[in-house]
């Protein structure tokens, strides 16, 4: 089916995590507690009046938390989602306690599903109040949707190789295993990598006019339910959330504390038209079945599975038959989902890693997968096994 | 290592439809920078920009309800595939990797300021649906059938760039034989604000390189590349346009919309993208540049340069100034003006250039194509957040 790569991949382990979701900050310390509490974000909505909008439920970042985590001076410049992104980020290389000397050597990897809505929509309305003066220098450049890499960036030193990728669903899990196929090919040593999305009045308002989010127009009650028979739609959160990557003999002769091995990275996709999601099209090009014959493990070696599913029926259904068909009987243990808990943005899938990092240090045995699908077909499969 | 080779090539520019188009057009030196027709200019420091024909988006072949990004970049695409002469069941293996920036934001922008202006909902606002930029992605694969790894890259102006750096790593790490990789933009109104506001375009048409430059001009296209492992290519008889022989990417993690003052990322994109290709500065012999026209870019680029090849070691020129700067696009379709070059021995030239810049000691080919053996040439492309990424590209010699 492949090739064989021409150059030795390296080994690729996760040595630290860096939150700041709607249920706290902080590094693996903070993920392990909010996991462990299992206690939902979800409330209504609080940083903007819903009105009648057809969905009033999100998962929202305390502004006093999120005002503690950076200094003054960037709190004053930055914007609210790039504040997310740098404190965040900043936290995951602290708590790997990885110093990147000068930088050259270290990646940056972002997924966001939205970018940083909030200037583009300010810099717009400058312009309709106050016409060609109401413009602003300043705000531009944010709304150019790498900004947060490009903050990030400066504040890690991060100098290496730094990508910004755009997805609907999985944004955090296609950074994630872009940031390991930088480190197993040799591109960088180490890599920040995860995603970051935040709650904007008019893109929220837009997506429950468009019926997008839960309830979708439905009767049932409004709330993030995903693969359950009453599942009516997603709820929106916010946040950042990144792992460090290292090429796993650096990390250990550092002597860093590694969660988990990245056992395989892989991302796919199905041609169907946009913004669907067939529950009867299969994949032939699956991520999945590739990551776990790469690794040489089959689908009973999976000890636990995180997947996508966020109460979107379409996406739910179909990551169900996908991992059916994938894992057969063998691993047809439901995925474990953490919307419920932090709401869908683009941090997500980097919450998912880190919590299967987090409970695979934890276990005797076992490898995990975290795998992402999204309307319109694009598909990830990350495998994650015990540190050695 | 895999050598990774470009089999197909599709273009949509300011010149119009097809990549011969473009090359005819770039040779020629003919500067396709003119009064700005899409969007209400009234009041801008500048009112000029490469706008795609509107009686070339009118042979696209690609339906108008679609956003005017997508249109482009099916185009493209579709012209790069049918140039490669990928069956089906290649294209279902294949790759794509979309540099994109603006998305459909021009159609947004028309439904958020019907919107604002009434007070009413509008029904524009099914056109939020393709505003994002990863629907570009959504799209090329669904009707092209495009069935590998898929994704979409935004790093600001070096999106396009990146996206080839992106496709030959997949090829080189085993994911896949054969990527579709490239970038898209169409003209919006935040970009062109934007640019304005900051004060980089220059009300003429732009001047990379010149002592008067005063700025950019916007410009808008797309430009895909399929891209092929050599054994791949050859196994089933495909023609080479070249061969993508290394690339290199680097963060200034200096200035959010500065380049670091001495180069130093722009420097170290060129190092590692000839150390990947394992040549040397004399093995080349043209620089595609950024060459924006703004005076600190084109400086600073300028020093960079100098540091790698020495004083006039390279041709170097800007497509720019020609086709403006296609923001996401820019890097494939440059890669694309470079691979021309190669392929043709004349380089493109650098319109509007009347005076070089004390600062920039090179020969930036001003005005007129010039014949030149080009065997091994590079591609700058620099963005905002200080990304940078430099395409090695060579002719193809079996």
């Amino acid at each position: 089916m492949h090739q064989e790569p021409q150059h030795a991949l390296r080994r690729v382990v996760v040595t630290g995590i860096g939150t700041v979701n709607a249920l706290g900050a902080g590094g693996a310390a903070a993920l392990a507690a909010a996991l462990a509490d299992g206690r939902s974000a979800i409330a209504p909505v609080r940083s903007f009046d819903a009105g009648d909008s057809p969905s009033k439920l999100a998962a929202e970042v305390d502004e006093a938390r999120l005002a503690g985590l950076v200094d003054g001076d960037a709190a004053r410049r930055l914007s609210r989602i790039c504040r997310l992104a740098v404190a965040a980020s900043g936290q995951a290389l602290a708590d790997a306690r990885l110093d990147p000397g000068d930088g050259a050597r270290l990646g940056l990897a972002i997924g966001t599903e939205h970018g940083d809505f909030r200037s583009s929509e300010a810099f717009a309305a400058g312009y309709l109040r106050r016409g060609v003066g109401g413009l602003s220098p300043m705000i531009f450049p944010n709304t150019v949707m790498n900004s947060m890499g490009a903050v990030a960036a400066i504040a890690l030193r991060a100098r290496g190789p730094t990508i910004t990728v755009n997805q609907a669903t999985i944004a955090g899990d296609l950074a994630v295993a872009h940031g390991a196929a930088m480190v197993a090919g040799g591109r960088a040593d180490a890599v920040v990598a995860g995603g970051v999305d935040e709650l904007c009045a008019p893109v929220y308002r837009r997506l429950a006019e468009m019926r997008v989010l839960s309830p979708m127009g439905t009767a049932s009650p409004e709330g993030c339910r995903p693969f359950a028979p009453d599942h009516n739609g997603p709820v929106i959160g916010e946040g950042a959330t990144f792992v460090v990557l290292e090429e796993r003999e650096a990390a250990l002769a550092r002597g860093a504390a590694v969660h988990a091995e990245i056992l395989g990275a892989r991302w796919s996709s199905i041609p169907v038209a946009p913004h669907t999601a067939p529950a009867r099209r299969r994949d032939r090009g699956s991520a999945v079945s590739r990551v776990l014959g790469e690794a040489g493990l089959d689908a009973a070696a999976l000890a636990l599975c995180y997947g996508a599913g966020n109460g979107d029926p379409a996406v739910d259904d179909w990551e169900l038959a996908l991992l059916g068909a994938d894992l057969g009987a063998a691993g047809a243990a439901a995925p474990r989902s953490l919307a419920p808990l932090f709401g869908q943005h683009g941090g997500l899938g980097a919450l998912r890693v880190g919590a299967a990092a987090l409970a695979l240090s934890r276990a005797q045995c076992g490898a995990a997968l975290v795998h992402g699908i999204a309307r319109g077909g694009c598909r990830t499969a990350i495998l994650l096994g015990r540190a050695a | 290592m895999t050598r990774v080779v470009v089999t197909g090539l599709g273009v949509v520019s300011p010149y119009g439809a097809g990549a011969k188009t473009f090359w005819t057009g770039l040779s020629s030196g003919t500067c396709a920078i003119r009064p700005v027709s899409l969007i209400d200019t009234e009041g801008f420091r500048s009112r000029i920009a490469a706008e795609v024909p509107a009686e070339a988006m009118a042979t696209l072949g690609v339906s108008t309800r679609r956003a005017r990004a997508d249109r482009l970049a099916l185009a493209a695409a579709q012209e790069a595939l049918a140039d490669a002469a990928l069956t089906s069941r290649e294209r279902g293996r294949a790759a794509l990797v979309v540099g994109a920036v603006g998305g459909g934001m021009l159609e947004g922008e028309e439904w958020y300021w019907e919107e604002t202006r009434t007070g009413r909902p509008s029904p524009r606002i099914k056109s939020l649906r393709s505003i994002l930029p990863f629907t570009h992605a959504e799209t090329l694969g669904w009707k092209l059938r495009l069935g590998g790894p898929r994704e979409t890259v935004v790093m600001a102006c070096a999106s396009g760039a990146a996206a080839i750096a992106l496709g030959a790593e997949m090829i080189r790490d085993g994911v896949t034989p054969i990527a579709v990789v490239g970038g898209v933009d169409a003209l919006t109104r935040i970009c062109f604000m934007g640019f304005n506001a900051l004060k980089l375009l220059d009300p003429e048409p732009c001047r990379p390189f010149d002592r008067q430059r005063r700025g950019m001009s916007i410009g808008e296209a797309a430009a895909f590349l399929v891209l092929e492992d050599v054994a791949h290519g050859q196994a089933r008889g495909a023609r080479v346009h070249g061969e993508v022989l290394g690339a290199g990417t680097t963060t200034d993690a200096h200035h959010v919309t500065s380049p670091h003052p001495e180069g130093d990322g722009m420097v170290r994109a060129m190092e590692l993208a000839l150390a990947e290709a394992g040549v040397t500065p004399r093995d080349v012999q043209y620089v595609n540049a950024h060459g924006t026209g703004t005076v600190q870019n084109d400086r600073i680029e300028a020093l960079a340069l100098r540091r790698v090849f020495g004083e006039g070691g390279v041709l170097v020129s800007s497509s720019k100034s020609l086709v403006g700067h296609t923001m996401a696009a820019a890097g494939s379709l440059e890669a694309a003006a470079t691979l021309f070059a190669i392929q043709n021995g004349l380089v493109p030239p650098t319109a509007n250039l009347h005076e070089t810049d004390p600062e920039v000691p090179f020969d930036c080919v001003p005005r007129l194509a010039r014949p030149a053996p080009v065997e091994c040439a590079l591609s700058n492309s620099f963005g905002f957040g200080g990304q940078n990424v430099t395409l090695v590209l060579r002719r193809f010699a079996g």
